[in-house]
């Protein structure tokens, strides 16, 4: 008896492994087939020509600056962001954490309404205006609202990183006559190595495929404020599936690339 | 003044506090803390290295308030169970590391003095990643004595060694900091720990310092009763009814207890014992008054590898003794016999004259 109910029992665990392993595989060809749809529909001709556009190379060119600008501002303010939610203690901590947390829940296009709101004609905007800073359907406009979108990815990977370096090391480094500075820039950041290259492709990779913010912040002009995904919507508008795609493929190689070393740096997000 | 002295410590980190904590120590001590998990160990060295600012009390080292002082300018050494080597780091930048910032003279011969006192010479150019246990240890110890801190600090350095590099590593370390004349507190859950190494111990309970003192006044003359247990003493209480001969004679509980130590009659004492200081027997020692003779139930034996530990009981008080395997064996003992424990009167010890 016993030993028939074991079997019994093995059976039913067997079953619901294999439906939870069968229910991973189900999703993941989903977005395989979808995301191999994105290369096998166009034939490369097309792509190639479109490639070649002055469009498409304005819009390549554009979104290379503006994300590799606004994913270096997003690093500069994410570092200091990451280490000080993941290290101190201070009054109104919740409170900063879950305002810049905030974009992550956000729908894109709600950020670049109060972007566009903040920025248009307030004093906060008065103020970025005297100072040579004019956001409202610019390209400056494009790595501001960049850089709001990327920044709680870029903050989040920061803090997991710093929680994960042992205080200790810190401490140690101190009682070795270091200051706190010091320490930060000779351990702190060198064993936040791996994390800091995650969290730089992410913001990337974030920045690059913006779109929702962009487009109510900077606009959504042809050959202006035109990015990879305001190409793509632009020309999936006009029916002009060749830019589409290729706009669609340069941004899925992107996303495969950061993907791919944020796994390889086994940070946790 | 004393070299080291902390007076009426206060701080609650929330889990971990400390409560009143004062204590003096001289140049050249080495200090064993013990006490159970929780107790509040880790956060008196930090507290003293300077990482948690005290809610009340002061710090004083070498007659300086260093309460308010940032780490950094305390000169005061750390070393930690999991030794916190920086990864990034050869174990020569590791060793190297405090010296570039405290006295870059002569630091190649200083670290090569000291990995050869610790013999890590043939381990300078590797990452921490690859030696063990035991050799990372020696890495952490030379870290932070290469800069001849004011006093080191050392949070259970070697839990996480296997008994015998345990051994090695003991031995080295006493080596290293009596040659520097090094102060050093260390916190361990080994009382071995504190048998070769320390010439002090204390003993920390819930934010509460219970007792500071020398060895032979915390392992044989344990003021409460949770200090004895936690140091493996007896503790027996009862009162001082004559005077004889130099000896004072104490009942305890129904059985006659005589001490070396001075008492007055009438007083109630309490009396300490070791468990390696009885020795245990079927027949009462025919031997002089110095000895006690106690009759006694063995009520329990509890077998620890090579000696046992035996429960007696003798009335109300119970109490264990040490004995080795091979006496047990030759004695033939079983529980539910009785026995005599045997005890010179110079080990029965008054702790506290006192008791209320």
């Amino acid at each position: 008896m016993q030993s028939l109910k074991d079997k019994h029992r093995a059976g039913k665990t067997n079953a619901f492994k294999v439906s939870l392993i069968f229910v991973s595989f189900i999703i993941t060809a989903v977005l395989v087939l979808a995301i191999g749809a994105l290369f096998m529909v166009p034939d490369i001709k097309d792509v190639w020509e479109s490639l070649k556009s002055e469009e498409m190379i304005f819009s390549l060119k554009l979104s290379m600056w503006t994300g590799l600008l606004s994913t270096a501002l997003v690093m500069v303010f994410a570092l200091p962001i990451g280490y000080t939610l993941s290290r101190f203690q201070f009054i109104g901590k919740g409170f900063v954490k879950t305002i810049i947390d905030l974009p992550v829940a956000f729908p894109e296009l709600v950020l670049g309404l109060c972007l566009l709101l903040l920025f248009g004609n307030t004093f906060v905007g008065n103020i970025f205006k005297s100072l040579g800073f004019q956001f409202v359907f610019t390209t400056q406009g494009i790595v501001a609202a960049q850089f709001f979108t990327a920044l709680p990815y870029a903050c989040r990977i920061m803090k997991s990183t710093f929680d994960y370096i042992d205080p200790r090391m810190e401490f140690v480094s101190r009682s070795l006559g270091y200051s706190m500075f010091e320490t930060f820039m000779n351990v702190s950041l060198p064993l936040a190595r791996n994390g800091i290259l995650a969290s730089t492709v992410i913001a990337f990779a974030r920045c690059i495929g913006t779109f929702g913010t962009v487009l109510i912040l900077a606009g959504g002009t042809y050959m202006k404020t035109e990015v990879l995904p305001i190409t793509l919507y632009l020309n999936i508008s006009y029916g002009n599936m060749g830019m589409a795609l290729t706009s669609g493929i340069v941004l899925m190689v992107v996303s495969f690339a950061a993907i791919y070393i944020f796994e390889r740096t086994e940070v946790s997000l | 003044m004393s070299f080291l002295s902390v007076s009426d410590l206060h701080i609650d980190l929330g889990e971990f506090y400390l409560n009143g904590v004062s204590f003096n120590l001289d140049k050249g001590d080495y200090l064993t803390i013990i006490g159970p998990t929780g107790a509040g160990k880790t956060i008196l060295l930090e507290s003293l290295i300077g990482f948690w600012t005290p809610d009340q009390g002061n710090i004083y080292l070498e007659n300086r308030d260093i309460t308010m002082e940032l780490p950094e300018k305390r000169n005061i050494g750390i070393v930690y169970q999991d030794y916190a080597l920086l990864s990034h780091f050869t174990v020569y930048k590791n060793i190297e590391y405090g010296l570039k910032k405290k006295n870059p003279k002569g630091m190649k011969e200083k670290i090569h003095d000291i990995a050869s006192a610790l013999y890590i010479e043939h381990l300078l150019h590797r990452k921490p990643a690859t030696l063990s246990g035991g050799e990372q240890q020696r890495v952490a110890l030379a870290r932070a004595l290469v800069v001849e801190p004011k006093m080191l600090l050392m949070d259970e350095p070697f839990s996480a060694l296997d008994p015998q590099t345990r051994r090695d590593t003991r031995a080295l370390l006493k080596k290293a900091v009596a040659q520097r004349n090094t102060t050093v507190m260390h916190v361990t859950h080994d009382l071995c720990d504190a048998w070769t190494l320390a010439n002090k111990v204390a003993v920390i309970r819930d934010g509460h310092l219970m007792q500071i003192g020398s060895i032979e006044e915390v392992f044989k003359r344990p003021q409460t009763p949770f200090v004895a247990g936690f140091v493996g003493a007896t503790l027996m209480e009862g009162t001082v009814i004559d005077r004889d001969k130099g000896l004072s004679v104490i009942n305890v509980n129904g059985f006659i207890v005589k001490t070396l130590d001075p008492a007055d009659i009438g007083t109630k004492v309490k009396l300490a014992v070791r468990p390696e200081d009885i020795i245990v027997g079927t027949q009462p020692s025919p031997n002089t008054s110095a000895q006690n003779n106690i009759e006694a139930i063995l009520a329990h034996i509890m077998y620890e590898g090579k000696t046992s530990l035996l429960s007696l009981s003798a009335g109300k008080t119970s109490f264990d003794v040490l004995v080795t395997n091979h006496s047990l064996e030759r004695l033939g003992l079983a529980t539910g016999d009785t026995v005599y424990a045997m005890i010179k009167s110079s080990n029965v010890r008054i702790v506290n004259s006192r008791v209320n």
